[in-house]
C-alpha cells in the first residue's frame, strides 16, 4: 500500500517535471537564433562577450525578455555584418529583477573574462545592489531602463544609462500640468522604487508651482482600483498622475472610466507600452505619457528594428526593447572604438563607452561624467488615440 | 453621502468575492481542521479555465448578440467552477490524502499546502503567461449604469457580481443544511470517527467538500477576472484577505465566512476613504493595513470570530 502510493506521487512528480522541462525547452528553441549566428561570423579577431543582466524568469520576466531579445538582435546583426574583426557573444544573466538576486547574477558575469560590458540591470533596485560590484571590477555598465533619480549620485564608477532619470521626466511633466492652470492634482504611486521616484518629482514640482497635490499610494499587487478611482473622482482634482508600471495603470484606467472621471490622466515612461493599451482598451484613450525617449515608431531606422525584431521573435518589440537595442549597439560601437585604438580590455572599453557618441533609434547615446545621458532634456509627450500610442511632441513645448 | 454609498457598493462588490473564496477555506477547515493555503490558486485556476472556454466561444466578443451575453456569462461561471473543482479535487488527492493516510502532523499539511500554492502559481505562469493584467474578452458593457441610489451609481458588473455571489452562497447554505451530502459534511466536521461508524465514507466526504469549495473559488476567479483582471499571481492578495475574512467570521462556520467576507470588503473600502477636513483621513494606501487591524481588533474581543467556531454545526 505504502509503496504503491509513493509510486503514485513519484509518477505525478515525474510528469510535472517533464512538463516543465518541455516548456522551457520549447521556449528556448522558440527564441533561439543565438548560438548558430554568433559562431558563423567567426573571424580571427577573437571573441568578446556582452553580458545582459535583467529579469529572465519570475514575475517581472517580460521586461527582461523585451530587453534581452533586443540585445541579442543587436549582437546577431553585428556578427552577421562581418566587418567587426571579432566575434561577439551574448551572456544572459538572470537577476529576477530582485535586488537580493542581483549579486549572484553579477558574479556570473564577472566569472567570464571575455565580458567587456554589461547591458542592464533592468531595474533600479537591482542596479543599486550591484553598481559597486561592476564599478570595482572596472566593467562598463549601460542600463536601458533603470531610471531612478538617485542612481547617478551613488558613486558607481562604471554606471551609464541612456534614458533621462525620473527627476527630469517628473519635473517636466509637472510643469506641463501646472501650465494647464489646474488647482488640484491627484498623484498616485505604486510603492515601487521607480513609481515613488517619479511621483515624488511630480509632486514637489507641482507644489513649487502652487498647485495643491493629493498624494496616495496603491500597492502594485492591487487588482481592484475601484476605491482609488472613486477617491480621485471625489477629490475633484483636475488631473491624475500615476507613477508606476503599465499593467497596473491599465487597471486604474479602466476603474477611472467606470466612475466616469473626466480630468486629465497621465503617467510616466513605465506606463507607455502596448501592455497598457491592450489592457486598458478604450479606457486608455486620452491618457498622456511622459517619456524620455524619441518615438521609436516614427524614426526610419526604428521601423527596420521593429520589422527585424518581429521577424526574429514573432512578437513586436515592447517596453524598453528599442532602448536595449540602442544600449547594446552603443556598447558594440565602444568595443569597435577600443579595437581601432589598440587592444580590447575592460579598461579600454570603459574609456570608449565614456567617450561614445552613437546615434541610436531612440536617442543619441552620449554620456556625461556621472553616466547620465549628456543631452537628456528631450522628454516627449505621448497620448493614446483610438488604442494606439501617438506622439504629441516635446513636453516642454506643450501648453 | 453619495461618496459613502459609492464606497459601500465597491466594498460589497469586493466583499462578495472575499466571501466566496472564504467559503473554500472554511469548508475545508470544517472537515479537516486544515488551512488549505493553496485555495488561492484554485481561485486563480478558475479564472484561467473560464478564460480558455470563453475565448474559444466568443473570440474577442465584439460580435456577440445581446441575448448571448447571459449564456456566455453562465458558461464562464460554470467552466470556472469546474476548473476550480477539478484543481481542488486533485489537490486533495495529491497533496493531502497521502499525508492523511500516514497520519502526518498538522504542520506537514501546511507545508504541503504552501508548496502546492507556489507550484500552481508558477505552473500557470509557465503554461500561460506572467502578465499581470490579462483581460477577458469584452462581450458586454460592464460599466453601464443599472441603478442609481441617492446619486451613487451601480454598474452592471457590480450588480452581477453581488447578485451571483449571494445566490451561490444561498445555494451552499441550503446544500449544507438540507441535503444528505450536507449532513455527511457536518457529520465529518463534528466528529469524523463517529461519522465513520455511522456509515459515512470520510474520504468521499472530504473529496466532495474540496470539490464544493473549489467550485465556489473557481467561480469567484471567473467573476473577479471579469470585473478586474486575472494573472498567475492574482490569488495571493484576495486569498489572504479571504482567509482573514473566514477567521473574522469564525473559521469553520459557513455563515461566518459570508458575513466576514462582506464585512471585510466594506470596512477596507469605507475606513481608509473616510473623509476628514475634505481629505481621506487614512488614505487608500493603507487599505490592507486597515483590513488586518480590523481583524486583530475583532479577534481581541471575540477570539473565535464574529459567529464563533461552530465546527460541527457549520450552518
Amino acid at each position: 500500500m505504502r509503496t504503491q502510493s509513493l509510486a503514485k506521487i513519484a509518477v505525478v512528480g515525474m510528469v510535472g517535471v517533464l512538463a516543465l522541462t518541455a516548456c522551457s525547452n520549447s521556449k528556448k528553441s522558440g527564441s533561439g537564433l543565438g548560438g548558430g549566428a554568433s559562431s558563423s561570423g567567426a573571424t580571427s579577431g577573437g571573441t568578446y562577450t556582452i553580458a545582459f543582466e535583467g529579469p529572465l524568469s519570475g514575475d517581472n520576466q517580460q521586461l527582461g525578455i523585451n530587453e534581452v531579445n533586443a540585445a541579442e538582435l543587436a549582437v546577431n546583426q553585428a556578427n552577421a555584418k562581418g566587418d567587426l574583426g571579432f566575434t561577439l557573444k551574448l551572456l544572459k544573466a538572470d537577476d529576477v529583477g530582485d535586488p537580493s538576486k542581483a549579486p549572484a547574477a553579477a558574479a556570473q558575469v564577472l566569472q567570464d573574462n571575455t565580458v567587456m560590458g554589461v547591458i542592464g540591470p533592468s531595474f533600479s533596485g537591482a542596479t543599486k545592489a550591484v553598481g559597486n560590484t561592476y564599478g570595482d571590477a572596472g566593467l562598463a555598465v549601460i542600463t536601458p531602463s533603470a531610471s531612478n533619480g538617485t542612481l547617478q549620485t551613488l558613486g558607481f564608477k562604471t554606471f551609464h544609462r541612456i534614458i533621462p532619470n525620473d527627476n527630469v521626466e517628473g519635473t517636466q511633466g509637472a510643469d506641463w500640468l501646472a501650465r494647464k492652470g489646474l488647482k488640484k492634482v491627484f498623484v498616485v504611486d505604486d510603492q515601487s522604487d521607480y513609481g515613488k521616484g517619479v511621483a515624488d518629482a511630480v509632486q514637489s514640482e507641482l507644489k513649487a508651482k502652487g498647485v495643491t497635490v493629493t498624494r496616495s499610494s496603491v500597492d502594485a499587487k492591487t487588482t481592484d482600483y475601484g476605491a482609488a478611482a472613486q477617491s480621485v473622482k471625489s477629490s475633484g482634482a483636475g488631473a491624475l498622475f500615476y507613477g508606476g508600471y503599465d499593467a497596473q495603470a491599465a487597471l486604474f484606467a479602466k476603474a477611472l472610466k467606470a466612475v466616469s472621471y473626466t480630468g486629465i490622466t497621465a503617467g510616466g515612461n513605465g506606463v507607455k507600452s502596448s501592455v497598457f493599451t491592450k489592457g486598458a482598451g478604450d479606457a486608455g484613450n486620452g491618457w498622456y505619457f511622459t517619456c524620455g525617449c524619441l518615438d521609436a515608431t516614427i524614426a526610419t531606422n526604428a521601423k527596420q528594428f521593429t520589422a527585424d525584431y518581429t521577424k526574429a521573435y514573432n512578437t513586436p518589440p515592447s517596453t524598453y526593447s528599442p532602448e536595449a537595442f540602442d544600449a547594446t549597439n552603443a556598447l558594440i560601437q565602444a568595443i569597435k572604438d577600443a579595437k581601432s585604438k589598440g587592444s580590447v580590455t575592460k579598461a579600454s572599453v570603459l574609456a570608449a563607452v565614456n567617450a561614445v557618441d552613437y546615434q541610436g533609434i531612440t536617442t543619441e547615446v552620449k554620456f556625461g561624467a556621472d553616466g547620465e545621458p549628456a543631452g537628456a532634456t528631450t522628454v516627449s509627450l505621448y497620448t493614446q488615440k483610438a488604442g494606439q500610442i501617438v506622439s504629441v511632441g516635446l513636453l516642454k513645448d506643450q501648453s | 453621502m453619495t461618496d459613502f454609498l459609492n464606497y459601500l457598493i465597491l466594498g460589497l462588490t469586493r466583499g462578495s468575492m472575499y466571501a466566496l473564496i472564504a467559503l473554500g477555506y472554511t469548508l475545508v477547515y470544517g472537515v479537516l481542521q486544515l488551512i488549505n493555503f493553496a485555495h488561492s490558486e484554485v481561485f486563480m485556476s478558475g479564472a484561467f479555465g473560464s478564460y480558455i472556454i470563453i475565448h474559444a466561444v466568443v473570440g474577442d466578443g465584439k460580435s456577440l448578440p445581446w441575448f448571448g451575453v447571459p449564456l456566455v456569462f453562465i458558461l464562464g461561471l460554470g467552466s470556472g467552477a469546474l476548473t476550480g473543482a477539478v484543481i481542488a479535487w486533485s489537490l486533495e488527492r495529491v497533496a493531502y490524502r497521502p499525508l492523511r493516510r500516514r497520519g502526518a502532523p498538522k504542520l506537514a499539511f501546511l507545508i504541503s499546502a504552501i508548496g502546492m500554492s507556489f507550484f500552481l502559481s508558477q505552473l500557470a505562469g509557465k503554461l500561460f503567461n506572467r502578465f499581470t493584467n490579462n483581460q477577458f474578452p469584452t462581450y458586454f458593457q460592464q460599466n453601464r449604469r443599472v441603478l442609481s441610489i441617492a446619486g451613487a451609481d451601480v454598474s452592471v458588473i457590480q450588480l452581477t457580481l453581488i447578485v451571483t455571489a449571494v445566490l451561490m452562497m444561498l445555494f451552499l447554505d441550503r446544500l449544507v443544511s438540507g441535503t444528505k451530502l450536507g449532513r455527511s459534511i457536518r457529520g465529518v466536521a463534528e466528529d469524523a470517527p463517529t461519522a465513520a461508524l455511522m456509515g459515512i465514507n470520510i474520504d468521499k466526504t472530504i473529496s466532495r467538500t474540496f470539490i464544493i469549495g473549489g467550485a465556489l473559488g473557481g467561480a469567484a476567479g471567473f467573476l473577479f477576472g471579469t470585473a478586474f483582471t486575472f494573472s498567475n499571481i492574482m490569488g495571493f492578495l484576495p486569498g489572504v484577505k479571504a482567509f482573514a475574512a473566514a477567521v473574522l467570521g469564525g473559521i469553520g462556520n459557513i455563515r461566518g465566512a459570508m458575513i466576514g467576507g462582506l464585512l471585510l470588503g466594506v470596512v477596507e473600502n469605507l475606513v481608509p476613504t473616510a473623509p476628514w477636513n475634505g481629505h481621506a483621513w487614512i488614505g487608500i494606501g493603507w487599505t490592507d493595513v486597515v483590513a488586518f487591524v480590523v481583524l486583530v481588533l475583532v479577534l481581541v474581543v471575540r477570539p473565535s470570530g464574529i459567529l464563533g467556531e461552530r465546527l460541527g454545526r457549520a450552518a
